[in-house]
């Protein structure tokens, strides 16, 4: 056995988040460890890179026990991370990127050539292509995330850690990295996978524990088990069965008319000609590889930002031009897709983040009537099952799951016609993602309109009605829900035409 | 849940009252460095500050125009707007006040009263400037603000020294001496406190309570808190930065208007200026972490090192300023905790959304 955690307690004063867990890992293997926001996962994985102390438990590796004081004596034990969100240099090369911290001199002077070098014979090597000399700023994602695992690998770890690898990548790119990650498998290098998405643990991983409330619920070999199984074992009880009644869509609630939207110097347009409906009663699904136009079209229709030419009609009223303000008074609620960059003020209290936008029902005479805001955000937060410790908790105390439930919780209380969802279940956990759908749909059931934007392609299958694909600010192509499947929507978004999905 | 609260309260106490400890134990250093003895000049620094009723009614005194200041600082800060033009919006009110009580006819209470309104005004006005070179021509406030203090100080130096200049006197630049009908009167008979002391508290109250209960108040913490959030939530950042630059220009016009009205009688070139009022006003509001409340006190706090280092002059042969040395780490550590705080808001903003 390469690792072995034993009996691994962590407590938080009187919260326990890790209760006399067991974790092993072959040399070779891929061990994915899943279980809904705050079951302990991230605290584990903390504590095993030397971020974290375990109140109780021992770490073995290669036979040895360790204590870990600093991610620096995890690094040398031969265990590597990479987080979720890249921890790189966005204006230095790839090269300097992955032998930062052991960069190859020439005398005192760093040698940049040895170090490209290096790193080609390092990415050949691991068979993850990259070139050295590109900035950092300039690859896409999925290639960011190669030079997150090269660096690590650089590090010359043996075990790597990989935190929600896949959350930023796009179908095909998540494709390459699981195997990449098995055929680095096959080389002896041993991964230890945290995920929320079952389908690519099941594919990738050889083995899965499950952790709930701190506690291992089970360890289960990939090829015995299923995705209703682990979530069962996740979520600790059987998830309610899900079903889209048919609705007939009524009025047109939301119309983009021909929006163009230049780049802020001009360049090629952000949104070019851009047309789509809404209307009441249904739910249109945005799909596309993120930076294809969604963030702009999402700032255009709930008012965040202006348009060059075209127009956009909210509930019968143009509102081109509007500002925010005015397109929430004409009738929209936004599930913004950053919780953080919109959605929250992460330094003010639970209930000042509730309350925004809704403070006209919610003040008298310009005074905030603060005994009803207390009434009202605590019946929001039992809705949707937020855990914070008070309402005067300050946002930045809450985990993104609740934060986002707690968002999500704000705009749907709003009951308007229109609603904007916008990555509505990014980073939350299953228990939470099925309260969330549920809620959108209900309001679709009660006529709403809504516009749900997602890299989740199996979200935008499972919820919308109508999907349509944007490649480079051009709407690509649009799909009816029964005939859309998750290769014609890849292939649009890949940039394919409409003409030729058959 | 009261337990988190008093938590939170004891962190945010722990930070100032760091830096507080630090700052005496930097003056300790200076005043062992120039041969005084730390024990003696503190004793003194103290009894300089609070040692008598006298003392402390000067103290207070010191302290209204830093309370004042602070608070329409703390307001622009808690909206997301670095006001640094204290000192030019405190200057104009003052100056705007003086020639309201002096040219306003009528009795007394008329005068006063045209006197605040002209000084707040004159202030607001010159704030508003700023801010509406902000939302027009987008020009960054820190920087106009901050230039805009030159162009009000030498323009009211100007103006006193010529034709405003106090006919037949024989001082310096300054305007006529007011009619003492219109003077604040004093809170206690043989000392300098006057009333705009009890204003300034007053002020201090309404600021705390304003930002706190009712909806703009909400709309000014959360546009400082996260202008997209707010943007977002139909806030309109335009309309409420003139707001809060009015406001908080009014409130610096009100320091200096006090400052004629309760203790010069007149305006004098440099009465505002050579004790730096403004800029403690600033520091009050660091120290404080733009807190209303916590700003009255940081501005008394900065007022006794400053009455209290004249008392360690008077006594001893430490030098005045040693309370400045004290001041200047004051603020030293109060800004590393403010670069603190943007590094891990930094940090954090990497780390978002981090799942699990």
């Amino acid at each position: 056995m390469l690792l072995q955690m034993e009996g691994i307690t962590k407590r938080y004063g009187s919260l326990i988040a890790n209760d006399r867990v067991d974790f092993s890992l072959q040399e070779g293997e891929v061990h994915a460890l899943v279980g809904e926001n705050g079951a302990g996962k991230s605290t584990l994985m903390r504590i095993l890179y030397g971020e974290e102390q375990p109140s109780e438990g021992r770490i073995i590796v290669g036979g040895r026990e360790r204590v870990f004081a600093t991610p620096s004596d995890a690094i040398a034990a031969g265990i590597g991370m990479v987080h979720q969100h890249f921890m790189l240099f966005p204006s230095f090369t790839v090269a300097e990127n992955i032998v930062i911290g052991r960069e190859p001199k020439a005398g005192v002077k760093f040698d940049r050539k040895a170090a490209a070098e290096h790193v080609k014979t390092l990415s050949e090597k691991f068979g993850m292509p990259v070139d050295p000399w590109a900035k950092v700023a300039d690859c896409p994602v999925g290639v960011q995330q190669r030079i997150e695992i090269l660096k690590v690998l650089n590090q010359g770890a043996k075990i790597i850690i990989l935190d929600e690898p896949t959350g930023a990548l796009t179908p095909l790119e998540v494709e390459w990295l699981l195997k990449a990650i098995k055929r680095l498998a096959k080389q002896g290098i041993s991964f230890i996978l945290i995920s929320h998405k079952l389908n690519e643990v099941l594919g990738s991983a050889d083995r899965i524990t499950v952790l709930r409330d701190g506690k291992v619920i089970g360890s289960v070999k990939a090829s015995d088990t299923d995705a209703a199984a682990l979530s069962r074992m996740m979520v600790g009880r059987e998830l309610a069965k899900f079903e889209r009644k048919p609705v007939v869509p009524g009025e047109a609630i939301l119309t983009v008319d021909n929006v163009t939207v230049l780049g802020d110097r001009g360049t090629k347009p952000l949104l070019d000609r851009v047309s789509l409906t809404v209307r009441a009663g249904e739910i249109v699904g945005i799909a596309g590889v993120s930076g294809n136009g969604q963030s702009e079209l999402l700032q255009v229709v709930s008012g965040l930002r202006r348009v060059h030419s075209g127009k956009v009609t909210l509930g019968g009223k143009d509102v081109t031009g509007l500002s925010a303000g005015e397109f929430r008074r004409a009738g929209l609620a936004h599930i913004p897709e950053d919780r953080y960059l919109w959605g929250s003020a992460k330094e003010e209290s639970v209930a000042d983040n509730a309350i925004m936008g809704h403070l006209a029902s919610l003040s008298k005479g310009g005074i905030l009537r603060k005994r009803l805001i207390r009434e009202k955000v605590a019946r929001w937060i039992d809705a949707f099952r937020v855990k914070t410790g008070s309402l005067e908790t300050k946002a930045k105390h809450l985990s993104g799951g609740n934060m986002q439930k707690l968002i999500v919780a704000r705009e749907m209380a709003h009951g308007t016609p229109f609603v904007i969802a916008a990555e509505p279940t990014r980073g939350v956990d299953i228990g939470a993602m099925e309260t969330i759908h549920e809620a959108l749909l209900k309001r679709r059931d009660e006529g709403g309109a809504i516009l749900l934007v997602s890299s989740e392609l199996s979200e935008i299958l499972k919820l919308s009605d109508r999907i349509l694909v944007l490649y480079e600010g051009r709407v690509a192509g649009e799909l009816s829900a029964g005939d859309a499947t998750e290769e014609k929507i890849s292939f649009l978004m890949a940039g394919g035409s409409g003409n030729e999905t058959h | 849940m009261k337990r988190i609260n008093w938590t939170a309260y004891a962190q945010s106490l722990a930070a100032p009252l760091l830096a507080v400890g630090v700052g005496l134990l930097v003056g300790a250093i200076a005043i062992w460095a120039v041969g005084g003895s730390v024990g003696t000049t503190y004793a003194e620094m103290w009894k300089g500050a609070f040692g008598s009723f006298y003392f402390t009614a000067s103290t207070l005194t010191r302290a209204t125009p830093i309370i004042l200041t602070a608070l329409g600082v703390s307001l622009a800060f808690r909206a997301g707007f670095f006001n640094l033009g204290a000192e030019g919006q405190m200057v104009f009110g003052a100056l705007a006040a003086a020639l309201a009580a002096l040219y306003v006819p009528g009795p007394g209470p008329v005068k006063m009263l045209a006197a605040v309104a002209a000084g707040m005004l004159a202030g607001g006005l010159w704030s508003l400037l700023a801010g509406w070179l902000d939302t027009r021509f987008r020009m960054n406030l820190l920087i106009t603000t901050l230039l805009l203090n030159y162009i009000a100080v030498y323009t009211a130096g100007y103006l006193v020294a010529f034709p405003l200049k106090e006919k037949g006197g024989t001082g310096g630049a300054q305007t006529a001496m007011l009619d003492n009908s219109a003077w604040l009167p004093k809170l206690f008979a043989g000392t300098t406190l006057h009333a705009g002391f009890i204003v300034a508290i007053a002020a201090a109250v309404l600021l705390a309570l304003f930002l706190t209960f009712t909806t703009k108040g909400y709309e000014i913490r959360m546009l400082g808190s996260n202008p997209l959030f707010a943007a977002y939530g139909g806030v309109k950042r335009g309309q409420l930065m003139l707001v809060s630059m009015l406001l908080s220009g009014a409130l610096a016009g009100l320091a200096g208007t006090f400052e004629v009205l309760g203790t010069q009688y007149r305006y004098i070139d440099n009465m505002l200026t050579s004790p730096g009022y403004a800029w403690s006003g600033i520091m009050a509001t660091l120290l404080a972490g733009s807190n209303p409340i916590g700003s009255v006190l940081a501005a008394i706090l900065l007022a006794a090192l400053q009455t209290g280092g004249m008392g360690v002059e008077r006594n001893t042969e430490v030098p005045l300023e040693i309370s400045s040395v004290i001041q200047s780490s004051l603020i030293l550590f109060v800004s590393a905790r403010i670069t603190f705080s943007f590094i891990k808001r930094r940090k954090a903003r990497a780390a978002n959304g981090n799942a699990a």
